[in-house]
């Protein structure tokens, strides 16, 4: 059975990766409908930004992040001057940092599906009256939506591993920002923690696996509605 | 003035499509080419579908594409409804939900058919709960032609309709495509690459090849034309004549293509024959093919073509201003 301290860390962990998902969600989605139709000014420096942190240092995201949104940051310090909400820290900075951290891997599944809706399709909606952004909810949206719910859970079972930008940006609380790879470290710090760190990897290693096998079934239902 | 004006010039890859033409908005204009000739990049450009890149378009005196004076109306403003060759079903949605797809976007315009109308005129009411999937060719055209019907467009494209359909099919989709003409005054602009359609369903023809308009005009006139000859197949030679003309056939198209091949000549007014349609007429003109001499005659109803052998044109002495019976087997009209 799982101990209180264990319920804690998974209960942080499913907080932390679903807020992500709930933030990154919109911007991905506007984001990959973009990058996945023809050519605009400037899509390449989009494509660059979007997948960014699949190649910065995560512990560059963090720092980059605490530079922005930190207390005395640009951006960190108009915050709490004039809505008094501060980031770094707490469990909403870890779940930023988790977004921005699974945010490539969330653009790049939508944008799969988005792609794989034939062109076509939005040329017939426009003959029949339909404006850009009505194509976008009524013929974009509704195909591309398994494929979009896999990128939800395949960034969600992702932002549950996220380690180097949280540890950074959002340090290593328990109970607020103490998510599951965090406490293994946490353990692996502790004179004979070996054992707590060995169950949580398993925890870890088991949600990550049905994340997939949800997100690969997600993808199959994806390409068997787009196929007529 | 109510037609349509076309004056653009587009270039895709190697391919150039220049066509300058105005078609009456009061029939059937079709367009008519071999394949690769421009026909489909002509609808979707027409369509608003493709940024057009130098040039204009107006329909009936409104402005919709005019490249130097920047205005582009986007398609979904146009009021044009495409149906295309393959037709682009929503496969996420009942056949049902298709149609209701095109009358809600299109309920601040005047509907030519009520729901209820289009599923009994396009035989689809027994389709309305099925998955777009599940549908044969036949049945994904009849839904899609009554879809585009349903969005209220003020001209309808159609590319290749009858591409899924053969035989008694396609003709009565051809007289139901007139008959939606006639009864809601809906132009149409259709594309094919079958004379026999342009005969059965136009009355104004726009003809093209390697992306150029090389004549257009009225159909009965511009058929018989050189330049539009030249873009039939041999056998396909002919000329357009009414079906009132015929006995004997019961036709349900307003008018046939008369090939060529299947118009025979006598120089004495036939006597014990079983065709039904024989008619006097005179020789204009003899022109030498390859194998065989094509003759164009005037028969009451208009200009005819009959394709002869060398030698039976000598055994018939055949001359311009000669009288002539010209018979056509009911059948091949």
């Amino acid at each position: 059975m799982l101990s209180a301290d264990e319920w804690n860390v998974l209960a942080t962990s499913f907080g932390v990766a679903l807020r992500a998902v709930i933030w990154a969600l919109p911007i991905a989605t506007l984001a990959a409908y973009a990058l996945s139709r023809q050519s605009f000014p400037g899509k390449s420096l989009l494509d660059g930004l979007v997948h960014l942190p699949l190649v910065l240092p995560p512990v560059l995201i963090g720092f980059l992040l605490l530079l922005l949104l930190g207390r005395r940051g640009i951006i960190g310090a108009w915050l709490e001057q004039n809505f008094g909400v501060h980031l770094a820290f707490t469990a909403e900075g870890a779940s930023l940092a988790t977004a921005v951290m699974t945010f490539p891997l969330m653009v790049r599944a939508i944008r799969l599906a988005f792609e794989a809706t034939d062109p076509a399709l939005f040329e017939e909606a426009a003959v029949l009256r339909a404006g850009p952004f009505d194509r976008f909810l009524s013929v974009a949206m509704p195909l591309a939506g398994p494929g979009f719910l896999a990128g939800a859970v395949t960034a969600f079972a992702a932002g549950l591993g996220e380690f180097g930008a949280v540890i950074t940006f959002a340090s290593n609380v328990p109970g607020e920002t103490q998510t599951l790879p965090l406490a293994i470290y946490a353990a692996l710090q502790l004179p004979g923690g070996e054992a707590q760190a060995l169950r949580l990897a398993g925890f870890s290693f088991t949600l990550a696996v049905a994340g997939l096998i949800v997100a690969e079934t997600l993808q199959a239902w994806s390409r068997r509605r787009l196929q007529q | 003035m109510t037609s349509l004006q076309m004056d653009i010039e587009q270039r895709h890859g190697d391919f150039v499509l220049r066509a300058a033409f105005e078609t009456p908005l009061t029939g059937v204009t079709a367009v008519f080419g071999p394949s690769g000739s421009g026909k489909s990049q002509l609808l979707c450009t027409l369509a608003g579908l493709r940024q057009l890149q130098s040039g204009r378009i107006a329909l009936g005196g409104r402005v919709l594409d005019d490249v130097a004076a920047r205005v582009h109306v986007p398609p979904h403003l146009r009021g044009i409804g495409l149906v295309f060759q393959h037709t682009r079903l929503f496969p996420h949605l009942s056949v049902e939900k298709n149609l209701l797809y095109a009358q809600r976007r299109a309920d601040q315009f005047k509907p030519l058919m009520t729901l209820d109308q289009a599923t009994r005129d396009f035989d689809i009411a027994e389709l309305l709960r099925r998955p777009v999937r599940n549908l044969s060719g036949g049945e994904r055209g009849r839904v899609a032609l009554a879809r585009a019907i349903l969005s209220a467009p003020q001209l309808l494209l159609l590319d290749e309709p009858f591409a899924a359909l053969d035989g008694p099919r396609r003709t009565s989709f051809l007289v139901k495509l007139r008959h939606i003409h006639e009864k809601f005054g809906l132009p149409l602009v259709v594309v094919t690459h079958q004379i026999d359609d342009v005969a059965a369903l136009a009355d104004h023809v726009v003809g093209l090849r390697s992306g150029k308009v090389i004549a257009h005009g009225a159909l009965a006139s511009t058929a018989t034309l050189s330049p539009f000859q030249s873009l039939l197949d041999q056998h396909d030679v002919g000329a357009v004549a009414p079906a009132h003309a015929f006995r004997g056939a019961t036709s349900v198209c307003a008018s046939h293509w008369i090939r060529a091949d299947h118009v025979l000549l006598a120089t004495q007014q036939p006597v014990g024959l079983s065709a039904r349609n024989i008619w006097e007429a005179t020789v204009i003109d003899i022109k030498q093919e390859q194998n065989s001499l094509l003759v164009s005659i005037d028969a009451p109803f208009g200009r005819l073509f009959s394709r002869v052998t060398q030698d039976a044109a000598a055994d018939l002495a055949l001359n311009p201003g000669q009288r002539v019976w010209a018979i056509i087997k009911a059948h091949a009209a």
